[in-house]
């Protein structure tokens, strides 16, 4: 087990670098970046403070060095956690950075749990209840779910929570909460506002879960171990939970890496309507202003969240399949 | 091979059949239409003895098992016939029936049948490969089977888990309890699966071929053990297969099976020796026999089993038939019919009586 | 155990009463057999084809030309029909009101007011703006009102632009982003997918590689970030470059996962028998994968090729929206739901939320057919 855990470590972290090559390689893509203005900015201010400013971002950025060290330049600092700066913001990208990872975390990681919760659930009722009229429902909503993309979700239910049930929506705080220090008034307005933002950005990947959910029980209620178990006189519910479901989430577990991104990429889409306090609309923005050192590390980030991600998957899923771990 | 002592010669009474199947249709309603997999089974299972169910692939050997343990899932159902279970104790030389249950009547969920089910009839499956859950350990599987059926604790299901795991001669039980079933090898695995359909000692045991997918020496090791088991514990067997090699190695009785339909069952000795039906004569002439001095060709059986689709009138058997009547066979569908002074043997072919189905069946 | 006999396998010869075809039908009879049966796969498939003519065919649907302005009518509403004709009898022929537009002197602003005295009768094959239909010019409508008057269907815009006309020509650019895509899809998917499997060793060992990287992108940041370092708009860089560009970026994460599948596949049929006979009997890699491999995985393509459609629509929408994919005045159901960005807005012109109806229909009947002939296509599935 152990051997197996360092073997998924050390490929992990070869992915990691590898993503750290694309990373930079979209900083360098677009052709007016922000730094290219600033640079070209403080050129036509001249003086002597411009020209130290120049030679401190270009020896900082590695303007005109060849590509190998520029890269290396970058990785390096980026390691020791120097991210460069905004040149929008005029702050340095760790600091944005720090203010908004823990409710991307908070957000995300609600909408995981909240999707595949509900995903298992539902996924096991739709299969043992196949051809029936419960079934044919879930299997509209599933559509739904896959087919409305995230904004439009979104929007309908603000405007439904607005509206209906009278709330106060967009963010994750009310007004007078927003700036107040932590409190239990504060957590139990957190949480209020938290589940239109978790119900939007669950509901695709809590869709297309349950669906996949259904599909591999139905198959491994066809295994001949199944047969066995009813064989012997178990309860037919002891037979779904005990034998079927539990070998039908190995490859659940699996697509988990699948189930991941999409949560983040919903995240950052759904964000920018639901107002919320996340790194998804500072990283659009940075996009389109071309701020790439900003862009590039939350893209790090999001794709360093779905590596560890998948690592957690990988030592699930050996905990849970007993033939895994002596491959 | 060992010798058995010989077949019985007492004539069969309603107290010694342990499973009696009665004009049973099983039907699978799929896309392309209804595959009528059994269409009237008709089967006597005695009661202390080895039944071997032989056949080509796709005859109904295993939809008839199934549907005695009311296994078959969708799209499958039983549409018509009956199965009866009698519950029987040994008696001094015959047995007595305690109870009577009609399977076919129970809900296929409910709780009657799933008290049946491991402690009255056990199953054991085709492939050992995949009829363990590979998620578990073989004890978990095997206690949880007994702990289902009798009252006993987690520390005395697991001494007879091991206990039984013994008894199926699998070396150092102790260690194999905890092991998963991806760890075993395909025989080890047949072992473990005999032992936990044994674990709660039930009196009938259905086996779907449970050497096909093992090479040789294991099938033949596994086979010594089932005949073995059966004479310790006295428990019936049916034995499925389509290897006639097993058939006469295993079997009392065996029903031959075509097309759905038992074609011919009788005392294995007399399905070697004396066999009445077409079909039944022509899977012996197909098979090579050692120790026979005449030199005789291979016959194969002309034409292919048509598929369970379609609907064939007369006797099913008719356009393959070396005998085939026209303007008989191929208008009616014989019953089954005890051979006259052979209360053991009975055989549904117009050869041998007139009888038609519905008019004197068995 | 002196004699282990089998059953033998039975000879061919004539079966006199062939009742029965289930076993001679084609695969590709079965699979068609199959999929009618299902009726929500048929639904789907009959919804593409009216939603591919109706957005083909847009500018001669529409009564007004997709990039009219009318400062006359800024967020207008849809305009109202009515069959009661002017002599307020009940008239086969559809009629709209004129529209005044006023001054409200509390809120000031320009409000419009429906003048039910004015009716205004729909024609059929009217002439009105000029647009171009597969190359031609023409300025044939299918329907509209007698000029100066305009109809809007589904009502008008921030700019006073018919969301009707702006929503249907949308769909040619978000109908056919899946198409493209899917097309390179394809192409990259099984290249890579089967030679990875087929060769396996180092090539397969490096092509899994890359595929695990760039799935450990999440899909809409990094579709994002490459499509925010696509050039500007220039004589250059014109906008059918930008929308190609951006079919290629929404393919290249795409073709992932048809390539893992598609590995998957043949390296099962190189375990095959027939895989074997082929080689024993000579047959180049080439032969092997294009006469014997191929063809067997090509309804699996298919399907998931069909099944990865509604990922792409879905992302160029999203990307739209985000104003990094298709850029204005080049219209998309992504760009037209820009204007629903501020719940506000969608509370007091709710038509402006129309064309996401388009992306829900378009990507519900992708996937009912996907699935359909997922369905049809696994002959385990009867």
């Amino acid at each position: 087990m152990l051997n197996y855990i360092i073997r998924r470590v050390g490929y992990a972290f070869v992915t990691l670098i590898f993503v750290a090559i694309i990373g930079f390689i979209i900083i360098e893509l677009p052709p007016g970046s922000y730094l290219d203005f600033r640079l070209r900015e403080l050129r036509t201010m001249g003086g002597d403070y411009s020209t130290d400013m120049i030679a401190a971002l270009e020896q900082r950025y590695g303007v005109n060095d060849p590509v190998h060290v520029k890269f290396w330049k970058w990785f390096s600092n980026f390691v020791q956690g120097d991210f460069g700066w905004s040149f929008r913001y005029e702050r340095s990208v760790s600091s944005l950075l720090g203010a908004r990872i823990g409710f991307t975390l908070l957000v995300s990681i609600s909408s995981l749990i909240f999707s595949w919760v509900v995903a298992i659930l539902v996924g096991v009722y739709s299969a043992t209840h196949r051809y029936t009229i419960p079934d044919y429902l879930i299997t509209v909503f599933q559509f739904i779910g896959l087919a409305v993309p995230g904004f439009l979700l979104a929007l309908v239910l603000m405007i439904f929570a607005q509206r209906t049930l009278g709330m106060e929506v967009g963010g994750l705080f009310s007004a007078r909460y927003r700036d107040a220090p932590w409190s239990w008034p504060k957590f139990i307005d957190l949480l209020k506002h938290l589940w239109i933002p978790v119900v939007v950005i669950a509901a695709s990947g809590t869709a297309w879960l349950s669906r996949v959910m259904r599909g591999n029980l139905l198959d491994v209620l066809n295994m001949q171990y199944v047969q066995t178990a009813r064989s012997k006189g178990l309860k037919e519910e002891k037979v779904i939970w005990k034998h079927a479901v539990r070998n039908a989430l190995h490859p659940l577990v699996m697509v988990f890496g699948m189930s991941f991104p999409a949560i983040i990429s919903g995240q950052t889409v759904i964000a920018i309507v639901l107002n919320l306090p996340t790194i998804g609309p500072i990283f659009v923005n940075a996009l389109l202003q071309q701020d790439m050192y900003l862009a590039v590390t939350f893209l790090m980030f999001q794709a360093m969240l779905l590596v560890v991600g998948n690592l957690v998957a990988d030592i699930a899923l050996a905990w849970l399949d007993p033939r895994i771990q002596f491959e | 091979m060992e010798s058995r002592e010989t077949t019985t010669t007492t004539e069969r009474s309603e107290t010694d059949t342990i499973l009696r199947i009665k004009n049973l249709h099983t039907y699978f309603f799929t896309v392309v239409g209804v595959a009528k997999a059994l269409n009237g089974v008709n089967l006597d299972v005695p009661a202390g003895k080895v039944l071997g169910i032989v056949g080509e692939s796709g005859c109904g050997k295993s939809v008839t098992a199934l549907s005695a343990m009311r296994l078959v899932v969708e799209p499958g159902r039983i549409v018509e016939g009956t199965i009866t279970l009698n519950q029987i104790r040994k008696q001094g030389n015959g047995y007595k029936v305690m109870d009577e249950v009609d399977i076919t009547s129970l809900d296929p969920r409910g709780p009657k049948i799933r008290s049946l089910r491991g402690s009255e009839i056990a199953m054991i499956f085709q492939e050992p490969m995949t009829s363990l859950n590979p998620s578990y350990t073989v004890g978990n599987q095997i206690m949880e089977a007994v702990q289902l059926h009798q009252k006993v604790s987690k520390v005395e299901a697991r001494d007879r888990a091991i206990d039984i795991l013994r008894r199926v001669e699998l070396p150092n039980a102790e260690a194999v309890v905890d092991r998963y079933p991806h760890q075993l090898s395909g025989g080890m695995r047949q072992r473990a699966m005999i032992a936990m359909a044994l674990s709660c000692t039930p009196s009938l045991l259905i086996a779907d071929e449970p050497t096909t997918a093992l090479d040789v020496t294991t099938e033949a090791e596994i086979l010594d053990l089932m005949r073995e088991l059966q004479a310790d514990m006295g428990m019936t067997i049916v034995f499925i297969t389509h290897n006639l090699g097993v058939v006469a190695q295993m079997c009392d009785e065996v029903a031959v099976m075509y097309l759905g339909r038992v074609v011919e069952q009788a005392p294995v000795d007399d399905i070697f020796y004396n066999p009445m039906h077409p079909y039944t004569r022509a899977l012996l002439q197909s098979i090579p026999r050692v120790r026979v001095r005449e030199k005789k060709r291979l016959e194969p059986i002309r034409g292919v089993v048509p598929d369970p689709y379609s609907n064939i009138s007369g006797c099913p058997f008719h356009d393959r038939c070396s005998d085939f009547m026209p303007g008989v066979c191929e208008v009616n569908v014989p019953a089954m019919v005890t051979v006259p002074g052979d209360p053991q043997h009975a055989v549904r072919c117009f050869l041998h009586s007139d009888a038609t189905e519905g008019e004197n069946g068995r | 155990m002196a004699d282990v006999i089998s059953v033998p396998v039975t000879a061919e010869s004539d079966v006199r009463e062939p009742t029965s075809d289930v076993g001679e039908m084609s695969q590709g009879k079965l699979i068609w057999l199959r999929f009618r049966r299902n009726r929500l796969a048929m639904g789907g498939l009959v919804t593409l084809i009216l939603l591919y003519l109706a957005v083909g065919f847009a500018g001669f649907l529409a009564p007004n030309n997709y990039l009219q302005q009318n400062l006359e009518y800024i967020h207008g509403r849809p305009s109202p029909i009515t069959f009661i004709g002017p002599e307020c009898r009940f008239r086969l022929r559809p009629y709209t009101f004129g529209v005044t537009t006023e001054l409200d002197q509390a809120a000031f602003k320009w409000v419009y007011v429906v003048d039910e005295s004015v009716k205004l009768p729909i024609r059929f094959f009217v002439r009105g703006d000029t647009y171009s239909l597969f190359g031609f010019r023409t300025d044939l409508h299918l329907f509209g009102v007698d000029a100066p008057h305009r109809l809007y269907l589904w009502g008008a815009d921030s700019l006073g632009r018919d969301v009707f006309a702006r929503t249907l020509m949308g769909g040619q650019v978000s109908m056919t982003v899946g198409l493209v895509g899917v097309a390179l899809t394809i192409f990259l998917g099984s290249v890579l997918g089967t030679m990875s499997g087929y060769f396996g060793g180092v090539i397969d060992d490096m092509m899994q590689r890359v595929v695990e990287i760039i799935q450990s992108f999440p899909t809409i940041p990094l579709w994002a970030a490459l499509a925010a370092a696509l050039p500007n708009i220039s004589e250059t860089f014109t906008m059918l470059h930008r929308y190609l560009l951006i079919t290629v970026i929404l393919s290249l994460v795409n073709w992932t996962g048809l390539a893992r599948q598609l590995r998957a596949k043949v390296m099962s049929y190189r375990q095959a028998d027939f895989t074997s006979a082929a080689l024993v009997a000579g047959a180049s890699n080439a032969r092997i994968i294009f006469i014997h491999m191929l063809p067997n995985a090509a309804s699996h393509i298919i399907v998931v090729s069909a099944l990865s459609v509604p990922g792409m629509i879905l992302g160029e929408t999203a990307l739209s929206f985000l104003g990094l994919g298709i850029l204005p005045p080049m219209v998309s159901w992504g760009t037209l739901l820009r204007d629903t960005q501020q719940v506000a807005t969608v509370v007091q012109h709710p038509w402006l939320i129309i064309p996401g109806a388009g992306v829900i229909i378009a990507v519900l009947a992708f996937s009912v057919l996907g699935d359909g002939l997922r369905d049809a296509v696994d002959p385990y599935s009867i």
